[in-house]
């Protein structure tokens, strides 16, 4: 989403801030590099790494972003559970929309991948069309 | 006195994630599908239970999770089942099987069980973790309410797309006609099995995150201080980090 949502804004995002270092966060994205480091404390439970984390969030960005960030990281560390816990497969439209990000990020080396088959050469024809499918609808959605 | 008053955090929390929160600790607290509210409640604290459990953590560090022998660091109210699939969605999830789920069918904790304590385990954590996140400490839990579980199951659930039953896509019809309208997706069918607990994560959800409509929105919102590309910077970063491939 962080990709389409770049594409439909126009806006410079580089994708390795998803699993990336701090060198991948130059561009649109305000207060990257803190996001980042506060997300990642977060997932990986590492309290005094999460201490430094907030605390610079906290300086940089104002408590009203701490806050949502703790929210979206909250929200996040459900979803991924709710999707492994039942082993559902990404949903083939959603599949083809990020098959350049799946392939970019190196996402199948995750083991929940095998709850989605690859694909093959006919989601690699539609992932053609269906990004810039998607770009137009959400476009049109949002006016 | 009410649940998440937040009176003494240092940082002002939006009246709808309160909202929210509050909403989800009242239903924790009664009869559910399949649970008593003394059984939700005792899931909720078998999340917490889960992050500080020894065989977890040393399960975790295994090749298999059936390599490591032992008890987890539970309560007295659940039977051991229960508190291993907890504990699993907790901090394994990403190994839970087909194989898993049925093992556990067979031997007394249904599918259906299973979904509600999935749902439980999942938005108890996100709201502890929402907590963490802040340095504040957890919300004490809810005192449960009296009362027997409705035992439901929507008739058109149906296997087919992972590991349990769900509703299928044209499914959202009768008492479930609100979960969705035209369109769905995996993840949202995911719990359907059991329907309040879509209904429960989804009235966080749109707080901590953002509301279907949102969804669709790729600005900035009103109220938030974050815009859509930092929302998904963050949610990447998480979902990365718990090697989420969905």
């Amino acid at each position: 989403m962080l990709s389409l949502s770049a594409d439909i804004t126009e806006s410079d995002v580089n994708l390795q801030m998803i699993n990336g270092d701090e060198s991948a966060t130059g561009g649109d994205v305000d207060h990257a590099a803190a996001l980042m480091k506060f997300a990642e404390a977060v997932a990986s439970r590492d309290e005094a790494a999460l201490a430094g984390a907030r605390k610079e969030l906290l300086d940089e960005a104002g408590a009203e972003v701490l806050v949502d960030a703790a929210a979206v990281a909250g929200n996040f560390q459900r979803m991924v559970r709710i999707a492994d816990a039942t082993g559902i497969p990404l949903d083939e439209s959603s599949a083809a929309v990020s098959y350049g990000v799946v392939n970019e990020l190196d996402l199948r080396r995750f083991s929940s991948a095998r709850n989605t088959p690859p694909g093959g050469l006919k989601r690699k024809l539609m992932s053609l069309i269906a990004r810039p499918m998607a770009k137009r609808m959400f476009k049109k959605m949002a006016k | 006195m009410p649940h998440y008053q937040y009176d003494n955090s240092p940082y002002p929390i939006r009246s709808g994630l309160t909202a929210a929160y509050q909403g989800y600790w009242s239903a924790l607290a009664r009869p559910g599908s399949w649970f008593s509210g003394s059984e939700r409640v005792a899931i909720a604290a078998e999340v917490r239970n889960a992050v500080n459990c020894p065989l977890c953590a040393e399960r975790k560090e295994a090749l298999s999770p059936y390599a490591v022998k032992g008890e987890h660091l539970g309560g007295p109210v659940l039977d051991a089942r229960v508190i291993d699939a907890v504990h699993r969605v907790i901090t394994d999830q990403s190994r839970i099987t087909q194989a898993f789920i049925d093992d556990n069918a067979a031997n007394g904790l249904s599918e259906e069980h299973y979904v509600e304590l999935v749902g439980i385990a999942v938005v108890v954590f996100s709201i502890d973790e929402f907590n963490r996140a802040l340095g504040l400490p957890l919300e004490p839990l809810p005192e449960p309410e009296a009362g027997e579980p409705e035992c439901y199951r929507p008739a058109q659930a149906e296997r087919g797309t992972g590991f349990v039953a769900m509703i299928p896509a044209d499914g959202a019809t009768g008492r479930e006609a609100d979960l969705w309208k035209d369109r769905t997706a995996n993840v949202l069918r995911a719990l359907t099995l059991v329907p309040n607990a879509v209904r429960e994560w989804m009235a966080v959800g749109n707080e901590q995150y953002l509301s279907m409509k949102g969804m669709t929105q790729f600005g900035s919102f009103e109220g938030r201080a974050l815009n859509r590309m930092q929302i998904e910077l963050v949610a990447g970063r998480v979902s990365s980090y718990n090697e989420c491939f969905y």
